[in-house]
């Protein structure tokens, strides 16, 4: 099962660094809404118990949380254009086991989200951050599940679809809110209470939480406080069971009455 | 090889739409080593029996046994011994001939070992083997489908499924990919049931079913269904008034007259038959005739007379980009 899934992510991985486009994009964009917000919201707002972080500061891993959504999300895209060229037909008539289907997509979107994550993660110095072996462990796992957790909610999403344009209105609607209610624009703190609540069980606020803490505690000390824990739990969750549904999904073949 | 049974598929109503019946009740057997094709007009229940076939859609009712297993209780032995070549190409266009036989091979657990014997003797009987560094979106049409083949053919499926695999294939193209799929499917002993509109790939293979409404009207070598119709047949396109003529001849030959488009068709007509009719008519009628012939049935001929109606569109196939 897993030669076939890494064939298949391998693939997904050489399309995507033929489309120099695709590269680009995917690396300027988050790139720019950090720089921009960052600078634009840093003088303009300071908000009540972060005197000691600037928003550049603050921002920084919700940047990543970002670029491992839209990664994952146009990585998963390309099942509708694969549906819609002939290509995902032949996959389903092959001899595979349909969670290789699912992990081939997931993996090669995890990989290219992994390049542009990383690429970002050189700025961690700039701003004063600094990440220790075991520190730099949990951030890559941190990485990789919540890729995973997206590329595993976008395929569950994208497998029914016939059009992206389709796709994009429910990535909208759906993804960014959940984006948007991570705490990667302003701290949990802040929010009023119905927010705080609808927070707290959104999972990418949890994908943030080990993302960000990586960068202020000690590696191995994290791994014995309650909040990190529950929070890498959630991710986990997430992350295993959105590819479930997804490989139920591919599983289901069209029926007659 | 393949066995159709009872098979039944209706389509779930949709706010617009009533359930549709697909096939009624279809039952049909390939036996090992066969070439069959399925010929039907448009909405015949063809695309809906290829897709129950290759494994991407599950009858109403009906079973379905294809090398001994059972297709929807164990599909997975099922994919093992199946290739399928889809009427819309199933590469990855964005990438070269070879990584797409290469991801093909993963697919079906070929290793390092054999896949380069297993590729070159896939190739062999194509023109890519100098193409194998191209991204398959520079080939022409014509060797993209090529690559689709030795792609399917590669894993020796001893069962191939192919969907309308010359659609957008110049007359050229579709000779030597039907020359090719022909001789590889006798040196191989592979059973093979392929869906077609055209009735000049049929001519040369064991079996043809023709198809109407989800029911199987025909199901028989090219010669039998031949012999359903005379040996020769007189072919009238008329003057003015078609029907008049038709009713004309029909009243007073005692002949069944068919309608096929703007031709009369006298079909029941055996060898020899043919032209003192043929002079009889145009005796009688020759100012109400634009033009008469004599003409030997083919299987379109028969596709016409069974399905009562005339040739499907072929303005209506998807053409495949190039």
């Amino acid at each position: 099962m897993m030669g076939v899934a890494l064939a298949l992510a391998k693939r997904e991985f050489t399309r995507f660094a033929r489309q120099p486009q695709r590269v680009i994009g995917a690396v300027a964009q988050p790139l720019m809404f950090w720089l921009f917000l960052g600078a634009g919201m840093g003088t303009s707002f300071r908000p009540a118990g972060l005197a000691q972080v600037s928003y550049f500061e603050y921002f920084y891993p919700g940047v990543m949380v970002m670029m491992l959504l839209f990664a994952s999300i146009f990585a998963c895209i390309t099942i509708i254009e694969d549906r819609d060229a002939g290509f995902l037909q032949g996959v389903l008539v092959a001899p595979v086991s349909r969670m290789a289907i699912v992990l081939g997509k997931v993996f090669g979107a995890t990989a290219i989200a992994l390049v542009q994550v990383l690429l970002f993660t050189v700025a961690a110095p700039f701003l004063g951050l600094t990440l220790g072996g075991a520190g730099a462990v949990l951030l890559l796992l941190g990485f990789i599940l919540t890729s995973i957790g997206f590329a595993g909610l976008g395929f569950l999403l994208a497998w029914g679809m016939r059009s992206t344009a389709g796709f994009h209105a429910i990535m909208m609607v759906f993804l960014m809110p959940l984006w948007m209610l991570s705490g990667a624009l302003f701290p949990i703190s802040g929010a009023p209470g119905w927010m705080n609540v609808v927070m707290q069980i959104n999972p990418v606020f949890h994908a943030l939480e080990i993302i960000r803490a990586p960068f202020y505690g000690d590696g191995l000390a994290l791994l014995g406080q309650r909040g990190y824990l529950l929070s890498l739990a959630v991710v986990v969750a997430w992350a295993v069971l959105s590819l479930l549904a997804s490989m139920m999904r591919v599983s289901k073949r069209e029926l007659g009455v | 090889m393949i066995q159709i049974q009872s098979l039944t598929h209706t389509y779930p109503a949709s706010r617009k739409q009533a359930p549709r019946v697909a096939l009624a009740d279809l039952t049909l057997s390939v036996a090992e080593g066969e070439f069959a094709i399925l010929s039907g007009p448009n909405g015949s229940g063809k695309s809906t029996l290829f897709r129950i076939l290759c494994g991407l859609a599950l009858p109403s009712s009906g079973k379905v046994s294809i090398g001994g297993f059972d297709l929807f209780a164990q599909p997975q032995h099922v994919r093992r011994i199946l290739g399928v070549v889809f009427q819309s190409p199933a590469v990855d266009k964005h990438l070269t001939v070879a990584e797409n036989l290469r991801l093909h091979a993963d697919l079906y657990g070929i290793g390092r070992g054999d896949f380069s014997r297993l590729r070159d003797d896939a190739l062999a009987w194509s023109d890519l083997a100098d193409r194998l560094e191209q991204k398959v979106e520079t080939l022409s049409g014509g060797l993209a489908r090529q690559v689709e083949l030795a792609k399917v053919l590669m894993t020796r499926p001893r069962v191939l499924l192919l969907d309308e695999p010359t659609t957008g294939l110049d007359p050229a193209s579709r000779r030597n990919f039907l020359g090719a799929l022909q001789k590889l499917q006798r040196e191989r002993g592979m059973t093979v049931l392929m869906t077609s509109h055209v009735f000049s790939e049929a001519e040369e293979v064991d079996r043809v079913a023709i198809l109407r409404e989800g029911n199987l009207l025909a199901y028989d070598s090219p010669q039998a269904l031949k012999a359903l119709i005379g040996t020769e047949m007189v072919v009238v396109r008329p003057q003015g008034d078609a029907e008049a003529l038709a009713a004309s001849l029909r009243a007073e030959l005692g002949l069944a007259v068919r309608r096929h488009g703007d031709e009369l068709r006298l079909e029941e007509t055996e060898n020899g038959e043919g032209l003192p009719m043929l002079e009889s008519i145009l005796e009688r009628w020759r100012d109400q005739i634009r033009s008469i012939s004599i003409k030997q049935p083919d299987l379109e001929d028969v596709f016409v007379h069974v399905t009562g109606r005339a040739e499907p569109e072929r303005a209506s196939h998807k053409e495949l980009g190039q």
